[in-house]
């Protein structure tokens, strides 16, 4: 079985004079788990059932396997799709509800056994095959949804949010349990989710999509570690942003002149900037380490070091969570507890603390003349 | 919060008294010897007359029955088409459909009864039981349609698209998903039409013609006539199928909708 | 891509409406505009004579009789079903108090009237009963007045107004009235201000359900009002079998329609705004 690859070129599709998706253009390798993370209502279930034939795009075309899907319905699609609400048959046992597209094939009865056992094992469920959906836990009906689903052998598996009913932990099981089956069958797998860890966690790309745009496709550290964009940056993972105007450059870095720090910061140009341009910065809050003194320059000659009060501190397990006040501008800043009960390294509310970062760790997200 | 119990508590048992005191006299007199509403003595006599000697009143019976049995089997398969194509499908015209097959429904039994007496004079068409069976099939229709919809609401849209996206086509998403989801509101839908057909009087008036006498209109000419005991005995066998069917059908309902 | 299965599904329906239901109601619109014509039939000729007909006094007096029947009954109605329903709301045995008020609901409509002619008649059980007891001479005659309508008309609808308050009543939130009387209400003005607005709904549903088919009544002044109260249905049901004044009929159903309409139309305004001012 090997997973079919899409091709998504200018595709766009208005409700009521409401743009949802606006000109994409896209492709999905096979076999690929892609997973599209974006805020509620930015059109991620419109594409996703325009790419399942749900919907009809206004124009645009969706290939799969190279073949334009005009005038193909939803049935004659190599997709199968796992609803976010599930959508088992009501009336219909488990075994049954796995049966259907095979009896609808009007495969042989011996045939259909054979197969839905050994999909019903693939999801863990044997034992269950005369209980119906209302019989059925959370999990355990997203499992007879995946084993329906997959039963066809699709070349893709759509998933819109298929885990957003399930409480943490067993979210957390799924998603492991959705990659294996992933690896076992080599479908492309196109993941929905409002869920950023289960995007990095287990997808080979993640596009993030904002109001019927895709924003950025990239692999899970690509996007976390350089967002190209402000919205990106913030969406994904928590972030600090700081505004200056370019001063001075030269080489790889530059200095902006922040007015709310009221002072320079150093940076990596990742793109070329001018002096004078408007800029916006963003560093991811575990970039930024804190403590009681001064560290003093080190060798990468490269840091911008900052002086502070802690506003905050939020107590997080395995971190904490800083809220530094500088000027009365606040920066986060997160603290892994390697050693969290020897007390010189533990910082008390309202002390004045130093921080720094890489000036490799920040990236440019916005660049305006 | 206690005062206000026992003040509803009071109201409830009126109610109660209200609705079954008439009824509790009825049954009580269809047991009397004579024929006017004094007692005179214990005696099955109406009971006799009623199954032995009432041949017209079997015959409107039969009449009934049969027109319920029609007329709901008529409405249900309409209805339930109806509610189906209004409510899985995006079709132009379908809210005015909607609209308009809810209005039987609102419209006053009396403007139906003449509207369709009128109608049936108007293009010729004696009446008879055909034209009762077409006037109770016209205001059965918007109450299948009404609790088949509802039914639909129930259920999840997505389950359809699931049927096509695994590879079904329109006849078996319709045979072996839509129909069994929604066939407790049919078989709801269908009582419903047959409660209603057999009850129905005003409409049944217009439309029917010599010899196409109903139950109802049969008791309505016997009415007419003032105090029958006969009436008595009828009522208790009516009150008592009544009981049994409503019974019958609260456990039914636990089945149907258990499965 | 699937949208013309829904005409052909729907074919039927709209079929039969449209040919039973929309045609019929057309003609009397029709008929309404017509000449009588001497035969019993309608000229094919426009006129405005029914509708000149129904300013004549009897028929304006019919018309108030009507609405002053109907008001009585909705309004008596209402008083009778809302503690009824609360009461049923707020049982432990829901179930088993709305089979008691669905029965007598089932019975065959007919022989609901009967029974009160039973009792009420000039030979029923309480003429009877009187006279046995040697409390009257002479039968009284209960029933072929306004009272006895609204009586037997109540009887009949009343489950209509039962069931929609019950249901309303039932999806109350209590924990509001409790609420009310934390912050310094009266039981009575907890009711008034939270519990009476929160199932107005179901209020307007049940005045709806009685209000409107009583407007529409035949059968039981029918049966029971005789002439002192005769209803603009009797006049429909007259004009059609025995004066074969078709115009006039249809003009009398068509107005009967209009304010039916207007009444459905207004309470569902009132409903809207009802959930707005939820919202
Ligand atoms: N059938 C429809 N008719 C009209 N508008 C629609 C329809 N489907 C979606 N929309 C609108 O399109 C926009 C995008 O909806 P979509 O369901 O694709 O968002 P989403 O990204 O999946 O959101 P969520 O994360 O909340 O599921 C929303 O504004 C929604 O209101
Ligand atoms: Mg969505």
């Amino acid at each position: 079985m090997s997973g079919t690859s899409v091709e998504i070129q200018g595709l766009s599709k208005s409700f009521d004079n409401h743009q949802v998706l606006k000109n994409l253009s896209f492709d999905i390798r096979s076999g690929e788990f892609f997973s599209i993370l974006g805020p509620s209502g930015c059109g991620k279930t419109t594409l996703l059932r325009i790419i399942g034939g749900f919907e009809e795009e206004d124009s645009g075309v969706v290939l799969l396997d190279n073949v334009d899907m005009k005038n193909y319905p939803a049935n004659k699609r190599k997709t199968n799709t796992i609803f976010q609400s599930y959508a088992l048959f009501p009336h219909l046992t488990v075994y049954e509800n796995i049966a259907f597209p095979l009896k609808i094939k009007k495969m042989t009865k011996p045939l259909i056994k054979n197969e839905v056992e050994k999909y019903l094992n693939m999801v863990k469920l044997s034992g269950y095959e005369k209980k119906y959906p209302k019989e059925l836990s959370g999990g355990q009906k997203q499992r007879v949804a995946i084993a329906r689903a997959l039963i066809n052998q699709p070349g893709i598996l759509l998933l819109d949010e298929p885990l957003s009913a399930l409480d943490a932990k067993l979210r957390q099981h799924m998603l492991v349990e959705l990659d294996s089956i992933h690896d076992q069958t080599g479908i492309t797998f196109i993941y929905i989710t409002h869920d950023q860890h289960e995007a990095l966690s287990v997808s080979d790309r993640v596009a993030v999509m904002n109001e019927g745009k895709i924003l950025q496709i990239g692999t899970p550290s690509e996007i976390y570690e350089s967002p190209k964009d402000a919205f990106v940056a913030d969406f994904i993972g928590e972030t600090n942003f700081i505004e200056g105007i370019v001063q001075e450059k030269g080489g790889k870095f530059a200095k902006l002149y922040s007015e709310t720090l009221k002072t320079m910061i150093e940076f990596d140009m990742d793109q070329s900037v001018e002096i004078g341009d408007k800029v916006k910065l963003t560093i991811r809050p575990e970039k930024i380490r804190v403590k009681r003194e001064n560290p003093q320059k080190t060798s990468s000659q490269h840091f911008n070091i900052l002086k502070g009060k802690v506003d905050e501190i939020i107590y997080h397990g395995f971190q904490s969570k800083f809220f530094i006040d500088i000027n009365g501008f606040i920066l986060k800043a997160f603290k892994p507890h390697l050693s969290y009960f020897e007390e010189s390294e533990r910082i008390g509310w309202k002390e004045e603390v130093y921080f720094w970062w890489d000036a490799d760790d920040s990236f440019l997200v916005e660049v305006s003349k | 919060m206690k005062e206000k119990k026992k003040i509803s508590f009071v109201f409830f048992i009126f109610t109660l008294l209200f609705f079954y005191l008439p009824l509790l006299v009825l049954v009580i007199y269809s047991f009397n010897e004579g024929k006017t509403m004094k007692w005179t003595g214990f005696s099955f006599h109406w009971y006799e007359e009623l199954f032995t000697r009432s041949k017209e009143l079997w015959n409107a019976f039969e009449n009934s029955i049969i027109i319920a049995l029609l007329s709901s089997l008529a409405s249900t398969v309409i209805g339930t088409l109806g509610a189906i194509g209004i409510y899985w499908y995006r079709f132009r015209h379908k809210k005015l459909i909607q609209t308009v097959s809810y209005l039987p429904l609102m419209l006053p039994d009396i403007i139906i009864g003449i509207s369709l007496l009128i109608f049936f004079a108007g293009i010729g068409l004696n009446l008879s039981l055909t034209t009762i069976f077409i006037a109770h099939t016209t205001f059965n229709i918007p109450y299948v349609l009404f609790i088949l919809i509802a039914r639909l609401q129930e259920f999840d849209y997505s389950v359809i698209e699931a049927s096509y996206d695994l590879g079904a086509k329109e006849k078996d998403t319709l045979l072996k998903i839509i129909l069994p989801i929604i066939k407790p509101g049919i078989i709801a839908g269908f009582l419903m039409a047959m409660t209603l057909s057999l009850d129905d009087f005003v409409i049944t008036f217009f439309v029917s013609g010599p010899g196409s006498s109903t139950l109802p209109l049969h008791i309505f000419s016997m009415i007419r006539f003032g105090v029958s005991p006969v009436i008595n005995a009828l009522a208790v066998i009516l009150i008592a199928a009544t009981a049994f069917l409503a019974l019958l059908s609260k456990n039914m309902q636990k089945y149907i909708y258990q499965s | 891509m699937k949208k013309n299965y829904g005409t052909i599904y729907s074919l039927p329906l709209s079929v039969w409406l449209a040919f039973f239901f929309i045609g019929p109601t057309l003609i009397i619109f029709l008929y309404s505009f017509l000449k009588k014509s001497p035969f019993g039939g309608v000229e094919r000729s426009f006129s405005l004579d029914a509708f000149a007909f129904l300013f004549n006094p009897t028929v304006l007096q019919i018309a108030w009789m009507t609405l002053y029947i109907s008001i009585a009954v909705a309004v008596i109605t209402l008083f009778l079903a809302l503690p009824t329903a609360y009461f049923m709301a707020k049982s432990r045995y829901k179930d088993s108090l709305l089979l008691f008020i669905i029965i007598p609901f089932w019975v065959n409509f007919l022989i609901r009237i009967y029974a009160w002619i039973a009792i009420l008649g000039n030979n029923g059980f309480i003429n009877n009963f009187l006279i046995q007891t040697g409390l009257v001479s002479d039968n009284f005659q209960f029933l072929y007045n306004p009272y006895a309508v609204v009586l037997i008309t109540v009887y009949t609808y009343l489950p209509y107004a039962i069931l929609p308050l019950y249901s309303t009543i039932e999806k109350f939130d209590f924990g509001l009235l409790e609420a009310s009387k934390d912050l310094g209400a009266t039981h009575f003005q907890g009711l008034k201000k939270i519990f009476i607005p929160g199932i107005k709904s179901g209020i307007y549903t049940a005045f709806l359900f009685t209000f409107i088919p009583a407007l529409g009544s035949y059968a039981v002044p029918q049966l029971v009002g005789g002439t002192s109260s005769m209803m603009l249905g009797n006049v429909i049901a007259r004009e059609i079998i025995i004066t074969r004044n078709f115009p006039l009929a249809s003009a009398i159903s068509l107005i009967l329609s209009l304010l039916t309409i207007i009444g459905i139309l207004v309470f569902m305004k009132k409903n809207e705004n009802e959930k707005k001012a939820v919202k």
